[in-house]
């Protein structure tokens, strides 16, 4: 997919696997930048082939997560998702015009 | 409240495996699993697995999950996805997340295959976006097709530790190292010659000591250890990565059965807290049983199997069958998971250190610390014969529950014999066609066809080959050996695929005749 | 469980900053304070510090914590008493755990 950028960490063709099977491309935006990805497919898969990899910066220590197990069990990769924080983006599907924000402590907004 | 003979936690190999069982001797069976899709890890693992034909062994993962699934539809097995079990209460009464519901359901039996989390451990900044667990690896490449990272560091030399780093090579990733705090390596001999043959360098009695970044990272530095865990000063190294990748265990998920009141022990050789049960998998609360991980980590081969006989003790427990066929149903199925459990890394040997083979020949000391057998070390096995013509040299070197490369060769050259954890053997009057169907067919990719003078001064080395861009005939490039490193120029002679090899590729290289014992990988000419 | 153990004086470690609850955040040197101020068992430990009590629920920090624990005790962390197994086995909103329904 050629507009993710060199960034894109796609395997399109895999010695084992094979080809990939064409996917239908959704636009969504993360913290207002409009991005795509593979309906469907995890929004943290998506993120991570358009660069993005802090998804959140921790409560207490204002610290940045990102995806840490990818099966929905360490809830690190948690992000604020159409307006819902806590929502865990290795386990969800990518939607046509979800809004992705980074999450601060439990909401979207930095705390001053 | 909605009823079932019985309710199965968890569509992975065992879970599965218990419904269809059940199913087939007449019990109305559901299985309920949170993720959205079913098969537990089963779709990841893109290897052929181990074992012999009723293990299925050199099938690939993905495709004994495939199987299994159609097995599960083709019985009648109810499988529910998305569905979150939340508790498991007196007389059996599950609740279960579907939705935005708590929904009740009541079991005759319950069948728990919860599988297994994985362990992590921490170092400074660990948890910095960049440090993933293997399994998240394995996810986000096998499944969802993309690479967690560019350039990787694995922890870990288990047999997950291993398998990954060779996936993530098989993605199209770099793996810059590959580091273990034991002394030696954990997973198998053969696994880890793999990775080692692709030039990935092995740092066994070595650890973390933090990774490097501030938004994500971008460096680790490791260190050595000493025999009490602390890093010797001066040892550190340093390796520019964004990804570094965490094997190191896995634990039981039996909250569960906890809950449920099943009585639980402290099983350090099981991986953790594990409920007691007995050897059809019934735990002490009469009708719940435990299958796969959640009752002790081992394979999902082995998984499989206890999912079958949970199934089938279900069944007996409901009168759907009698005490009598129970035991002749079972007995197969506990044989076959007695042979899978045999060899130096079953249950019994168990943080033991192995030195030689069942057969008595010395385990190689450089492939349990840098993952590659010596050349020194080589002829003692038995697999590896020296010959003119045409033949097979097998580099298997440690006793594991494998035998399909017995069963490939028609012409009966190599040879295990009853036992199915011995080391193959070579038998030299044997003819060799050089049909390269027992180098497809061995799961840790140890064999290889060998020919010398093939023209004046030259051999053939055929090797398996699982990697992308395929070389084509004429191709120049180098050889590398067993450890990685570059010993020679090789015109590739031939590319062989064929849908019995499974995607396990035969490249033929053509090398100088003195590296006909060492050539064991190819690498193409940069462009 | 045996209450009158000495630990000693707690000793801060070069290592007592580093993160062990991912999700409550939680530190090493936390954890090990709150042994030396008698809190001896997993259920103790999550009760006073929150940690395993985020959204993973302990999933990742369990054994870890089990581990520094039995160490502070001079213990085999498979002696350490492990926190009770209760519902919701995963975190679920308050609103599903409301909605309960006898047939689904």
């Amino acid at each position: 997919m050629e507009k993710e950028g060199k960034q894109s960490m796609r395997v399109e063709n895999h010695p084992i696997l094979g080809e990939a099977e064409s996917q239908t491309v959704v636009t969504f935006t993360c913290d207002g930048k409009v991005m795509q990805g593979y309906e469907g497919e995890p929004i943290a898969m998506a993120l991570r082939n358009a660069g993005v990899l802090v998804h959140r910066h921790t409560k207490k220590q204002d610290k940045p997560r990102g995806v840490f197990c990818a099966i929905g069990r360490c809830t690190d990769c948690v992000m604020v998702v159409d307006g819902i924080p806590n929502i865990r983006t290795c386990v969800t599907p990518l939607k046509e015009g979800m809004v992705v924000q980074t999450q601060y402590g439990h909401s979207e907004k930095k705390e001053a | 409240m909605n009823r079932y003979d019985v309710i199965v936690v968890g569509a992975g190999p065992a879970g599965l495996s218990a419904a269809i069982e059940a199913a087939k001797l007449g019990l109305k069976a559901i299985v309920f699993d949170e993720n959205a899709k079913p098969g537990g890890q089963l779709f990841k693992q893109i290897h052929k697995f181990f074992g012999s034909k009723e293990h299925k062994a050199k099938v690939r993962g993905f495709k004994i999950g495939e199987e299994l699934l159609q097995e599960a539809s083709k019985n009648g097995v109810e499988v529910v996805l998305n569905a979150i079990v939340t508790g498991l209460y007196m007389d059996k009464e599950v609740t279960v997340k579907q939705d935005d519901k708590i929904v009740h359901y009541k079991g005759d039996t319950v069948i728990i295959a919860t599988g297994a989390s994985e362990n992590m451990v921490p170092f400074e900044g660990w948890t910095l976006p960049g440090v993933i667990g293997a399994g998240a690896a394995q996810t986000m490449m096998n499944l969802h097709r993309t690479r967690p990272g560019e350039k990787v560091l694995m922890l870990g030399s288990g047999n997950v530790g291993l398998v990954v780093s060779y996936q993530l090579l098989q993605a199209g990733c770099e793996v810059a190292a590959l580091v273990d705090a034991a002394p030696r390596v954990g997973g198998y001999g053969v696994h880890a010659a793999k990775v080692a043959r692709c030039g990935v360098p092995f740092y066994l009695s070595h650890t973390i000591i933090k990774a490097e970044g501030t938004d994500c990272v971008t460096g680790v530095t490791i260190g050595e250890v000493d025999s009490s865990w602390k890093i010797i000063p001066g040892s550190e190294k340093h390796f520019d990565v964004d990804t570094i990748c965490l094997a190191v265990g896995l634990s039981p998920m039996s909250q569960l059965a906890k809950m449920a009141g099943c009585e639980m022990e402290e099983n350090p050789l099981k991986g953790g807290t594990v409920p007691i049960c007995d050897e059809y998998g019934e735990t002490s609360v009469k009708g719940i049983f435990v299958a796969g991980d959640v009752s002790g980590i081992e394979e999902a081969s082995s998984a499989m199997i206890e999912g079958r006989i949970a199934g089938i003790a279900a069944a007996r427990s409901l009168g759907y069958i009698d005490e009598e066929a129970l035991k002749e149903k079972s007995k197969e199925l506990e044989a076959a998971l007695g042979s899978l459990r045999q060899g130096m890394f079953g249950p019994g040997s168990k943080g033991k250190e192995i030195i030689q083979t069942e057969e008595g020949y010395e385990i190689s000391k450089s492939l349990l610390t840098k993952g590659y057998i010596a050349e020194d070390e080589i002829f003692r096995y038995p697999g590896v014969t020296k010959k003119t013509g045409l033949h097979p040299v097998i580099e298997c070197s440690q006793n594991i529950p494998c035998n399909p490369c017995q069963d490939a060769c028609r012409k009966g050259c190599i040879k295990i014999g009853e036992n199915i954890t011995s080391l193959p053997v070579v038998d030299q009057d044997s003819e060799c066609t050089g049909c390269g169907l027992c180098v497809a067919s061995c799961s840790g990719q140890c064999i290889f066809l060998v020919e010398d003078g093939i023209e004046e001064g030259y051999s053939a080395v055929t090797m398996p080959y699982e990697f992308l861009p395929l070389p084509r005939k004429g191709d120049m490039g180098a050889a590398l050996d067993r450890s990685g490193t570059k010993v020679c120029e090789a015109e590739v002679l031939e590319v062989r695929v064929a849908k019995a090899f499974d995607h396990t590729n035969l490249l033929t290289i053509k090398v100088p005749a003195d590296m006909t014992m060492k050539a064991r990988f190819y690498v193409g000419q940069e462009v | 469980m045996e209450r009158s153990i000495d630990l000693g004086t707690f000793v801060p470690e070069p290592d007592d900053d580093m993160l062990i609850c991912r999700c409550e955040e939680i530190t090493k040197g936390e954890i090990r304070q709150a042994v030396h101020d008698g809190m001896f068992t997993i259920e103790e430990i999550r009760r006073w510090l929150r940690a395993g009590m985020g959204l993973c629920q302990g999933q990742t920090c369990g054994k870890l914590v089990k581990g520094i624990v039995a160490k502070e005790l001079k213990m085999s962390p498979w002696k350490i008493e492990p926190a009770t197994s209760r519902a919701p086995m995963r975190p679920v909103e308050m609103r599903i755990m409301g909605n309960e329904q006898l047939e689904g």
